[in-house]
Protein backbone atom coordinates (compact mmCIF):
# COMPACT_ATOMS: atom_id res chain seq x y z
CA UNK A 1 0.00 0.00 0.00
CA UNK A 2 1.53 3.64 -0.66
CA UNK A 3 1.80 5.77 2.07
CA UNK A 4 0.53 9.25 0.27
CA UNK A 5 1.73 12.81 0.85
CA UNK A 6 1.64 15.76 -0.34
CA UNK A 7 5.12 18.19 -0.27
CA UNK A 8 4.28 21.80 -1.06
CA UNK A 9 6.90 23.94 -2.47
CA UNK A 10 6.53 27.56 -0.89
CA UNK A 11 9.36 28.49 -3.11
CA UNK A 12 6.89 27.99 -6.52
CA UNK A 13 3.74 28.93 -5.49
CA UNK A 14 2.63 32.46 -7.34
CA UNK A 15 -0.65 32.65 -5.94
CA UNK A 16 -2.71 32.29 -9.06
CA UNK A 17 -5.73 30.05 -7.26
CA UNK A 18 -6.32 27.89 -10.11
CA UNK A 19 -6.07 25.17 -6.95
CA UNK A 20 -8.61 26.38 -5.41
CA UNK A 21 -10.89 26.83 -8.92
CA UNK A 22 -9.61 23.10 -9.69
CA UNK A 23 -10.73 21.53 -6.01
CA UNK A 24 -13.67 23.04 -6.29
CA UNK A 25 -15.00 21.67 -10.04
CA UNK A 26 -13.45 18.52 -9.26
CA UNK A 27 -15.38 17.29 -6.07
CA UNK A 28 -18.46 20.14 -6.80
CA UNK A 29 -17.42 21.98 -3.33
CA UNK A 30 -20.60 23.77 -2.44
CA UNK A 31 -20.97 27.65 -3.03
CA UNK A 32 -18.49 29.17 -0.24
CA UNK A 33 -17.31 26.36 0.60
CA UNK A 34 -13.86 25.50 0.17
CA UNK A 35 -11.87 22.19 0.50
CA UNK A 36 -8.28 24.19 0.21
CA UNK A 37 -7.15 28.05 0.28
CA UNK A 38 -3.93 29.80 -0.42
CA UNK A 39 -2.99 32.14 2.43
CA UNK A 40 -1.05 35.18 2.02
CA UNK A 41 0.56 36.51 4.61
CA UNK A 42 3.44 40.30 4.06
CA UNK A 43 5.02 40.63 7.37
CA UNK A 44 7.72 43.98 8.28
CA UNK A 45 7.89 46.94 7.38
CA UNK A 46 7.93 48.72 4.11
CA UNK A 47 9.42 48.90 1.43
CA UNK A 48 11.23 45.89 3.23
CA UNK A 49 8.80 43.36 3.07
CA UNK A 50 8.15 39.67 2.83
CA UNK A 51 5.47 37.97 1.76
CA UNK A 52 4.91 33.81 2.15
CA UNK A 53 2.14 31.85 0.04
CA UNK A 54 0.63 28.69 2.04
CA UNK A 55 -1.71 26.92 0.38
CA UNK A 56 -3.75 24.86 3.15
CA UNK A 57 -5.87 21.80 3.20
CA UNK A 58 -6.24 18.80 4.85
CA UNK A 59 -3.11 17.75 6.41
CA UNK A 60 -4.07 13.76 6.12
CA UNK A 61 -2.36 13.38 9.99
CA UNK A 62 -1.11 10.34 10.76
CA UNK A 63 -2.69 10.82 14.00
CA UNK A 64 -5.74 12.26 13.37
CA UNK A 65 -7.44 14.21 16.19
CA UNK A 66 -11.13 14.13 13.68
CA UNK A 67 -10.99 10.52 13.74
CA UNK A 68 -10.23 9.97 17.27
CA UNK A 69 -13.11 12.41 17.91
CA UNK A 70 -15.78 10.81 15.97
CA UNK A 71 -18.72 9.10 17.68
CA UNK A 72 -19.68 7.14 14.46
CA UNK A 73 -16.38 5.89 12.90
CA UNK A 74 -17.74 7.96 9.62
CA UNK A 75 -14.48 9.21 10.22
CA UNK A 76 -11.40 7.05 9.11
CA UNK A 77 -7.87 6.45 7.99
CA UNK A 78 -7.66 4.48 4.80
CA UNK A 79 -5.26 1.88 4.18
CA UNK A 80 -3.25 4.49 1.61
CA UNK A 81 -2.55 6.76 4.96
CA UNK A 82 -5.12 9.12 3.88
CA UNK A 83 -8.19 10.30 6.17
CA UNK A 84 -11.52 9.98 4.41
CA UNK A 85 -15.17 10.34 5.41
CA UNK A 86 -18.16 7.41 5.28
CA UNK A 87 -21.06 10.09 4.46
CA UNK A 88 -23.55 7.09 5.16
CA UNK A 89 -22.19 7.18 9.05
CA UNK A 90 -22.03 10.60 9.57
CA UNK A 91 -24.86 12.14 11.82
CA UNK A 92 -23.21 15.61 11.37
CA UNK A 93 -22.33 16.29 15.42
CA UNK A 94 -19.62 18.48 14.02
CA UNK A 95 -17.09 17.15 16.52
CA UNK A 96 -14.29 16.64 14.04
CA UNK A 97 -14.57 19.97 13.01
CA UNK A 98 -14.07 21.17 16.38
CA UNK A 99 -11.00 18.68 16.58
CA UNK A 100 -9.24 19.79 13.48
CA UNK A 101 -6.89 22.02 14.05
CA UNK A 102 -6.04 23.09 10.84
CA UNK A 103 -9.84 23.89 10.18
CA UNK A 104 -10.18 21.91 6.68
CA UNK A 105 -13.64 20.90 7.44
CA UNK A 106 -16.74 21.92 6.48
CA UNK A 107 -20.71 20.85 7.00
CA UNK A 108 -22.10 20.32 3.43
CA UNK A 109 -25.08 22.74 3.48
CA UNK A 110 -27.31 20.58 1.38
CA UNK A 111 -26.59 17.19 2.77
CA UNK A 112 -25.22 17.94 6.46
CA UNK A 113 -22.38 15.82 6.37
CA UNK A 114 -18.95 16.96 7.19
CA UNK A 115 -16.73 17.17 4.09
CA UNK A 116 -13.02 18.29 3.42
CA UNK A 117 -10.38 17.15 0.91
CA UNK A 118 -9.34 13.68 0.05
CA UNK A 119 -6.59 13.90 -1.94
CA UNK A 120 -9.13 13.31 -4.64
CA UNK A 121 -8.91 9.59 -3.89
CA UNK A 122 -11.39 8.49 -6.57
CA UNK A 123 -8.38 9.90 -9.09
CA UNK A 124 -5.97 8.07 -7.19
CA UNK A 125 -7.86 5.21 -7.98
CA UNK A 126 -7.67 5.90 -11.38
CA UNK A 127 -3.76 6.50 -11.40
CA UNK A 128 -4.07 10.05 -11.29
CA UNK A 129 -3.00 12.87 -9.35
CA UNK A 130 -5.15 14.96 -7.69
CA UNK A 131 -6.67 17.66 -8.99
CA UNK A 132 -5.10 20.74 -7.21
CA UNK A 133 -1.41 19.05 -7.98
CA UNK A 134 -2.64 18.30 -11.87
CA UNK A 135 -3.45 21.81 -12.12
CA UNK A 136 -1.02 23.57 -10.65
CA UNK A 137 1.39 25.58 -13.11
CA UNK A 138 4.36 26.34 -10.76
CA UNK A 139 4.47 22.49 -9.89
CA UNK A 140 4.48 23.78 -6.02
CA UNK A 141 2.20 20.89 -5.32
CA UNK A 142 3.77 17.55 -5.28
CA UNK A 143 2.49 14.25 -4.77
CA UNK A 144 3.62 10.94 -4.13
CA UNK A 145 4.18 8.03 -2.26
CA UNK A 146 6.81 8.70 0.75
CA UNK A 147 7.53 4.41 0.77
CA UNK A 148 8.33 4.96 -2.64
CA UNK A 149 11.78 6.64 -2.46
CA UNK A 150 11.93 7.58 -6.04
CA UNK A 151 9.13 9.45 -5.51
CA UNK A 152 9.02 13.62 -5.89
CA UNK A 153 7.55 13.97 -2.83
CA UNK A 154 10.58 11.55 -1.04
CA UNK A 155 13.32 12.98 -3.33
CA UNK A 156 12.16 16.67 -2.64
CA UNK A 157 12.10 15.94 1.57
CA UNK A 158 15.43 14.18 1.43
CA UNK A 159 16.83 17.43 -0.62
CA UNK A 160 15.23 19.87 1.25
CA UNK A 161 14.30 20.91 4.95
CA UNK A 162 10.79 21.32 5.44
CA UNK A 163 8.06 21.80 8.32
CA UNK A 164 5.05 21.04 8.84
CA UNK A 165 1.67 22.97 9.84
CA UNK A 166 1.31 23.30 14.22
CA UNK A 167 3.73 20.15 14.77
CA UNK A 168 2.81 21.23 18.06
CA UNK A 169 -0.54 19.93 18.12
CA UNK A 170 1.12 16.17 17.29
CA UNK A 171 -1.04 15.34 14.65
CA UNK A 172 2.37 13.94 12.16
CA UNK A 173 0.72 15.94 9.25
CA UNK A 174 0.85 14.33 5.88
CA UNK A 175 1.18 17.60 3.94
CA UNK A 176 4.97 19.37 4.09
CA UNK A 177 6.33 22.63 3.19
CA UNK A 178 9.36 23.87 1.75
CA UNK A 179 10.24 27.62 2.54
CA UNK A 180 11.64 29.84 0.18
CA UNK A 181 14.95 30.18 2.65
CA UNK A 182 14.57 26.37 2.65
CA UNK A 183 17.52 25.66 0.52
CA UNK A 184 20.91 25.26 2.13
CA UNK A 185 23.64 27.86 1.13
CA UNK B 1 1.01 41.50 9.15
CA UNK B 2 -1.09 41.69 6.61
CA UNK B 3 -3.04 38.63 6.22
CA UNK B 4 -4.95 37.32 2.67
CA UNK B 5 -6.98 34.68 2.87
CA UNK B 6 -8.46 32.95 -0.07
CA UNK B 7 -11.03 30.00 0.06
CA UNK B 8 -12.17 30.54 3.56
CA UNK B 9 -15.12 28.66 4.80
CA UNK B 10 -17.45 30.56 7.13
CA UNK B 11 -17.80 27.99 9.76
CA UNK B 12 -14.57 28.01 10.49
CA UNK B 13 -12.61 31.61 9.89
CA UNK B 14 -12.31 34.01 11.90
CA UNK B 15 -13.21 31.43 14.20
CA UNK B 16 -15.33 28.44 15.03
CA UNK B 17 -18.95 28.59 14.45
CA UNK B 18 -20.17 24.96 15.49
CA UNK B 19 -21.37 25.01 18.42
CA UNK B 20 -24.35 27.25 19.98
CA UNK B 21 -26.65 28.05 23.00
CA UNK B 22 -28.08 24.72 22.51
CA UNK B 23 -24.96 22.51 22.89
CA UNK B 24 -24.48 24.86 26.15
CA UNK B 25 -27.79 24.20 27.13
CA UNK B 26 -27.44 19.96 27.14
CA UNK B 27 -24.14 20.80 28.65
CA UNK B 28 -25.96 22.58 31.37
CA UNK B 29 -28.95 20.32 31.76
CA UNK B 30 -26.79 16.81 31.62
CA UNK B 31 -24.42 18.49 34.06
CA UNK B 32 -27.94 19.26 36.16
CA UNK B 33 -28.99 15.91 35.98
CA UNK B 34 -25.74 14.26 36.90
CA UNK B 35 -25.59 16.34 40.38
CA UNK B 36 -29.40 15.78 41.10
CA UNK B 37 -28.73 12.15 40.90
CA UNK B 38 -25.49 12.11 42.84
CA UNK B 39 -27.10 14.21 45.51
CA UNK B 40 -30.21 12.16 45.40
CA UNK B 41 -28.71 9.17 46.20
CA UNK B 42 -26.91 10.46 48.56
CA UNK B 43 -29.56 11.96 50.68
CA UNK B 44 -31.46 8.42 50.14
CA UNK B 45 -28.40 6.45 51.06
CA UNK B 46 -28.13 8.68 54.15
CA UNK B 47 -31.49 7.48 55.62
CA UNK B 48 -30.65 4.78 58.10
CA UNK B 49 -32.11 1.36 56.67
CA UNK B 50 -34.30 0.94 60.06
CA UNK B 51 -36.48 3.60 58.89
CA UNK B 52 -38.37 2.28 56.45
CA UNK B 53 -41.40 4.72 56.00
CA UNK B 54 -38.54 7.29 55.49
CA UNK B 55 -36.49 5.38 53.18
CA UNK B 56 -36.82 7.56 50.00
CA UNK B 57 -36.50 11.12 51.33
CA UNK B 58 -35.38 12.44 48.23
CA UNK B 59 -38.20 11.32 45.57
CA UNK B 60 -39.26 14.26 43.14
CA UNK B 61 -35.78 15.11 42.31
CA UNK B 62 -34.70 11.36 41.30
CA UNK B 63 -38.55 11.20 39.37
CA UNK B 64 -37.47 14.19 37.26
CA UNK B 65 -33.83 13.99 36.59
CA UNK B 66 -33.94 11.76 33.22
CA UNK B 67 -36.92 14.47 31.73
CA UNK B 68 -34.29 16.67 32.27
CA UNK B 69 -31.56 14.56 30.68
CA UNK B 70 -33.93 13.59 28.00
CA UNK B 71 -34.88 17.70 27.61
CA UNK B 72 -31.18 18.10 27.07
CA UNK B 73 -30.61 15.15 24.52
CA UNK B 74 -33.39 17.32 22.78
CA UNK B 75 -31.24 19.87 22.08
CA UNK B 76 -28.36 17.61 21.55
CA UNK B 77 -30.91 16.75 18.57
CA UNK B 78 -31.64 20.16 16.79
CA UNK B 79 -28.01 20.71 16.89
CA UNK B 80 -27.05 17.53 14.85
CA UNK B 81 -26.92 17.68 10.98
CA UNK B 82 -28.44 14.96 10.18
CA UNK B 83 -30.98 13.94 12.52
CA UNK B 84 -32.43 10.71 11.02
CA UNK B 85 -28.49 9.57 10.75
CA UNK B 86 -28.94 9.76 14.93
CA UNK B 87 -28.76 6.12 14.81
CA UNK B 88 -25.72 4.99 13.91
CA UNK B 89 -24.71 6.43 17.52
CA UNK B 90 -25.62 3.15 18.38
CA UNK B 91 -24.89 0.84 16.04
CA UNK B 92 -20.98 1.36 17.64
CA UNK B 93 -18.56 2.20 19.47
CA UNK B 94 -15.26 4.04 19.52
CA UNK B 95 -13.28 3.71 22.54
CA UNK B 96 -11.46 6.81 21.38
CA UNK B 97 -14.06 9.55 21.40
CA UNK B 98 -15.86 10.65 24.58
CA UNK B 99 -18.83 11.82 22.27
CA UNK B 100 -19.16 8.06 21.96
CA UNK B 101 -18.68 7.09 25.51
CA UNK B 102 -21.31 9.45 26.25
CA UNK B 103 -23.63 8.81 24.07
CA UNK B 104 -24.04 5.08 25.58
CA UNK B 105 -23.57 6.21 28.84
CA UNK B 106 -26.64 8.70 28.42
CA UNK B 107 -28.42 6.20 26.89
CA UNK B 108 -28.05 3.59 29.37
CA UNK B 109 -28.28 6.67 32.25
CA UNK B 110 -32.32 7.27 31.09
CA UNK B 111 -33.55 4.17 31.63
CA UNK B 112 -31.95 3.35 35.12
CA UNK B 113 -32.55 6.78 36.47
CA UNK B 114 -36.15 6.56 35.26
CA UNK B 115 -35.95 3.02 37.51
CA UNK B 116 -34.25 4.55 40.52
CA UNK B 117 -36.84 7.30 40.26
CA UNK B 118 -39.47 4.69 40.20
CA UNK B 119 -37.82 2.88 43.10
CA UNK B 120 -37.72 5.90 45.39
CA UNK B 121 -41.61 6.52 45.34
CA UNK B 122 -43.03 5.45 48.67
CA UNK B 123 -46.54 3.73 48.94
CA UNK B 124 -48.28 7.03 49.71
CA UNK B 125 -46.70 8.96 46.81
CA UNK B 126 -47.84 6.06 44.53
CA UNK B 127 -50.65 8.58 43.42
CA UNK B 128 -48.25 10.78 41.36
CA UNK B 129 -47.40 7.71 39.09
CA UNK B 130 -50.04 8.16 36.57
CA UNK B 131 -50.28 4.62 35.21
CA UNK B 132 -50.86 1.60 36.82
CA UNK B 133 -48.11 -0.38 35.13
CA UNK B 134 -45.88 2.47 36.89
CA UNK B 135 -46.96 1.94 40.41
CA UNK B 136 -46.88 -2.03 40.00
CA UNK B 137 -42.97 -1.08 38.77
CA UNK B 138 -42.38 1.25 41.31
CA UNK B 139 -43.75 -1.74 44.25
CA UNK B 140 -41.58 -3.91 42.71
CA UNK B 141 -38.64 -1.78 42.56
CA UNK B 142 -38.99 -0.45 46.17
CA UNK B 143 -36.61 -2.95 47.72
CA UNK B 144 -34.10 -2.64 45.61
CA UNK B 145 -33.97 1.86 46.00
CA UNK B 146 -30.31 1.40 47.34
CA UNK B 147 -28.59 -0.39 45.23
CA UNK B 148 -30.06 1.68 42.65
CA UNK B 149 -28.91 4.75 44.39
CA UNK B 150 -25.46 3.11 43.98
CA UNK B 151 -25.81 2.73 40.57
CA UNK B 152 -27.30 6.42 39.96
CA UNK B 153 -24.17 7.79 42.36
CA UNK B 154 -21.60 6.29 39.73
CA UNK B 155 -23.77 7.34 36.93
CA UNK B 156 -23.56 11.02 37.54
CA UNK B 157 -20.58 11.05 38.42
CA UNK B 158 -19.61 9.97 35.10
CA UNK B 159 -22.62 12.12 33.13
CA UNK B 160 -21.33 15.41 35.16
CA UNK B 161 -18.05 14.45 34.10
CA UNK B 162 -18.01 13.40 30.43
CA UNK B 163 -18.75 16.09 28.38
CA UNK B 164 -15.68 18.33 30.14
CA UNK B 165 -13.60 15.60 29.04
CA UNK B 166 -15.31 15.75 25.47
CA UNK B 167 -14.35 19.23 25.04
CA UNK B 168 -10.80 18.72 26.63
CA UNK B 169 -9.56 16.32 24.27
CA UNK B 170 -10.23 18.89 21.57
CA UNK B 171 -6.20 20.17 21.49
CA UNK B 172 -7.07 22.51 18.24
CA UNK B 173 -9.40 24.87 20.88
CA UNK B 174 -6.88 26.23 23.15
CA UNK B 175 -9.49 27.45 26.01
CA UNK B 176 -11.35 23.66 26.53
CA UNK B 177 -7.69 22.04 26.30
CA UNK B 178 -7.14 21.75 29.82
CA UNK B 179 -7.28 18.58 32.05
CA UNK B 180 -9.21 21.08 35.30
CA UNK B 181 -12.28 21.67 32.35
CA UNK B 182 -13.88 18.02 33.30
CA UNK B 183 -13.42 18.45 37.03
CA UNK B 184 -14.67 22.40 36.77
CA UNK B 185 -17.73 20.36 35.23
CA UNK B 186 -18.42 17.77 37.45
CA UNK B 187 -18.03 20.45 40.70
CA UNK B 188 -19.77 22.81 39.10
CA UNK B 189 -23.10 20.02 37.85
CA UNK B 190 -22.75 18.48 41.42
CA UNK B 191 -23.52 22.29 42.82
CA UNK B 192 -26.24 22.39 40.40
CA UNK B 193 -27.51 19.05 41.56
CA UNK B 194 -27.52 20.76 45.33
CA UNK B 195 -29.42 23.44 44.37
CA UNK B 196 -31.81 21.33 42.69
CA UNK B 197 -32.19 19.00 45.86
CA UNK B 198 -32.24 22.55 47.76
CA UNK B 199 -35.21 24.31 45.43
CA UNK B 200 -37.67 20.44 45.49
CA UNK B 201 -37.20 19.27 49.23
CA UNK B 202 -39.45 19.97 51.05
CA UNK B 203 -38.10 19.13 54.82
CA UNK B 204 -36.07 21.41 56.67
CA UNK B 205 -33.02 18.99 57.49
CA UNK B 206 -32.36 18.27 54.10
CA UNK B 207 -32.32 21.49 53.04
CA UNK B 208 -29.97 22.10 55.59
CA UNK B 209 -27.67 19.51 54.85
CA UNK B 210 -27.47 20.53 51.22
CA UNK B 211 -27.01 24.25 51.53
CA UNK B 212 -24.03 23.30 53.67
CA UNK B 213 -22.78 20.79 50.97
CA UNK B 214 -23.29 23.26 48.11
CA UNK B 215 -21.47 26.12 50.31
CA UNK B 216 -18.37 23.45 49.95
CA UNK B 217 -18.93 22.92 46.42
CA UNK B 218 -18.88 26.54 45.42
CA UNK B 219 -15.77 27.14 47.72
CA UNK B 220 -13.97 24.39 45.28
CA UNK B 221 -15.80 25.48 41.87
CA UNK B 222 -14.59 29.49 42.36
CA UNK B 223 -10.80 28.02 43.84
CA UNK B 224 -11.24 25.46 39.84
CA UNK B 225 -11.91 28.77 38.12
CA UNK B 226 -9.25 30.47 39.47
CA UNK B 227 -6.59 27.90 38.70
CA UNK B 228 -7.88 27.15 35.33
CA UNK B 229 -7.50 30.67 34.28
CA UNK B 230 -3.94 30.26 36.06
CA UNK B 231 -3.10 27.54 34.34
CA UNK B 232 -3.75 29.43 31.06
CA UNK B 233 -1.82 32.05 31.51
CA UNK B 234 0.72 30.53 32.70
CA UNK B 235 0.71 27.70 29.47
CA UNK B 236 1.76 28.21 25.58
CA UNK B 237 0.54 31.77 23.73
CA UNK B 238 -2.31 30.32 22.35
CA UNK B 239 -3.49 28.94 25.91
CA UNK B 240 -2.58 32.54 27.40
CA UNK B 241 -4.34 33.76 24.20
CA UNK B 242 -7.82 31.71 24.85
CA UNK B 243 -8.49 33.26 28.06
CA UNK B 244 -8.02 37.02 26.99
CA UNK B 245 -11.43 37.54 25.76
CA UNK B 246 -12.73 37.20 29.71
CA UNK B 247 -10.70 40.12 30.40
CA UNK B 248 -10.53 42.18 27.85
CA UNK B 249 -12.75 45.01 28.71
CA UNK B 250 -14.17 45.79 25.12
CA UNK B 251 -17.79 45.86 23.14
CA UNK B 252 -16.32 42.85 20.92
CA UNK B 253 -15.70 40.87 24.23
CA UNK B 254 -18.56 42.16 25.97
CA UNK B 255 -20.05 38.53 26.79
CA UNK B 256 -17.11 37.13 28.07
CA UNK B 257 -15.92 39.67 30.77
CA UNK B 258 -19.74 40.63 31.88
CA UNK B 259 -20.09 36.80 32.20
CA UNK B 260 -16.71 36.58 34.69
CA UNK B 261 -18.53 39.51 36.65
CA UNK B 262 -21.33 38.02 37.07
CA UNK B 263 -20.18 34.73 38.37
CA UNK B 264 -17.69 36.57 41.02
CA UNK B 265 -20.82 38.44 41.87
CA UNK B 266 -23.00 35.54 42.16
CA UNK B 267 -20.54 32.89 43.65
CA UNK B 268 -20.10 34.84 46.35
CA UNK B 269 -23.27 36.06 47.09
CA UNK B 270 -24.34 32.52 47.20
CA UNK B 271 -21.90 31.78 49.99
CA UNK B 272 -22.98 34.76 52.25
CA UNK B 273 -26.81 33.83 51.77
CA UNK B 274 -25.95 29.89 51.89
CA UNK B 275 -23.75 30.80 55.42
CA UNK B 276 -26.80 33.09 56.60
CA UNK B 277 -28.72 30.32 56.38
CA UNK B 278 -26.58 27.55 57.84
CA UNK B 279 -25.61 29.78 60.67
CA UNK B 280 -29.15 30.88 61.71
CA UNK B 281 -31.61 29.20 63.91
CA UNK B 282 -34.48 27.54 61.80
CA UNK B 283 -37.43 26.37 63.88
CA UNK B 284 -39.10 23.20 62.70
CA UNK B 285 -41.30 24.89 59.80
CA UNK B 286 -39.32 27.44 57.80
CA UNK B 287 -40.49 30.77 57.57
CA UNK B 288 -41.63 32.44 54.39
CA UNK B 289 -38.34 34.42 54.12
CA UNK B 290 -36.07 31.49 54.88
CA UNK B 291 -37.71 29.49 52.48
CA UNK B 292 -37.31 32.45 49.60
CA UNK B 293 -33.36 32.97 50.72
CA UNK B 294 -32.54 29.55 50.72
CA UNK B 295 -34.06 29.04 47.14
CA UNK B 296 -32.74 32.44 45.75
CA UNK B 297 -29.37 31.22 46.42
CA UNK B 298 -29.90 27.96 44.84
CA UNK B 299 -31.50 29.22 41.97
CA UNK B 300 -27.95 31.62 41.65
CA UNK B 301 -26.14 28.55 41.85
CA UNK B 302 -28.08 27.25 38.71
CA UNK B 303 -27.75 30.24 36.80
CA UNK B 304 -23.96 30.26 37.65
CA UNK B 305 -23.83 27.09 36.22
CA UNK B 306 -25.97 27.62 32.72
CA UNK B 307 -23.88 31.42 32.35
CA UNK B 308 -20.49 28.85 33.15
CA UNK B 309 -21.47 26.18 30.28
CA UNK B 310 -22.66 29.31 27.71
CA UNK B 311 -19.34 31.62 28.61
CA UNK B 312 -17.39 28.51 27.71
CA UNK B 313 -18.79 27.18 24.58
CA UNK B 314 -18.52 30.32 22.55
CA UNK B 315 -15.55 31.20 24.05
CA UNK B 316 -13.93 28.55 23.22
CA UNK B 317 -14.38 28.56 19.50
CA UNK B 318 -12.81 31.99 19.61
CA UNK B 319 -9.16 31.46 19.61
CA UNK B 320 -7.58 28.19 17.75
CA UNK B 321 -3.87 27.31 17.53
CA UNK B 322 -2.45 29.10 15.24
CA UNK B 323 0.40 29.05 12.77
CA UNK B 324 1.65 32.86 13.76
CA UNK B 325 3.04 30.71 16.29
CA UNK B 326 4.65 27.89 14.77
CA UNK B 327 6.23 30.25 12.04
CA UNK B 328 7.87 32.35 14.12
CA UNK B 329 10.02 29.72 15.47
Amino acid sequence: MPKYAMVIDQRRCIGCLACIVACKRENHVPEEHYRTRVVEEIDGKAPKLRMELRSELCNHCDNPPCVYNCPTGASYKDKDGTVQINRKKCVGCKACIAACPYDARYINPEHGYADKCTFCQHRLKAGKEPACVATCIGKSRVFGDLDDPSSKVSKLLREYSSWVRLPEAGTHPRVFYIRKQSRPE
Amino acid sequence: MELTIYGTNALTYPHLHIWDWKIASYLFLGGLTGGALVMSAIANLRKKKTEPHDKACCVKVPLIAPFILLLGMFFIFLDVERKLNSFWFYLTFQPLSPMSWGAWGVGAVIPISFLYGLSTVPDELKHWLVFDFLKKWSKKLNPYMRRLAVINFIMGIFVGIYTGVLLSSFVARPLWNSALLPILFLNSALSTGAALVIIMARKNEVKLFFTKVDIWLILSEITLIALFFYGHYTSSASHRESIMPFFTLSNEFFPYWISILLLSIIFPLVIVLEFLEVKGEHSERLTGFEKFRMNLSALLVLVGGFIIRMALIYAGQLIKMTDKIATKF
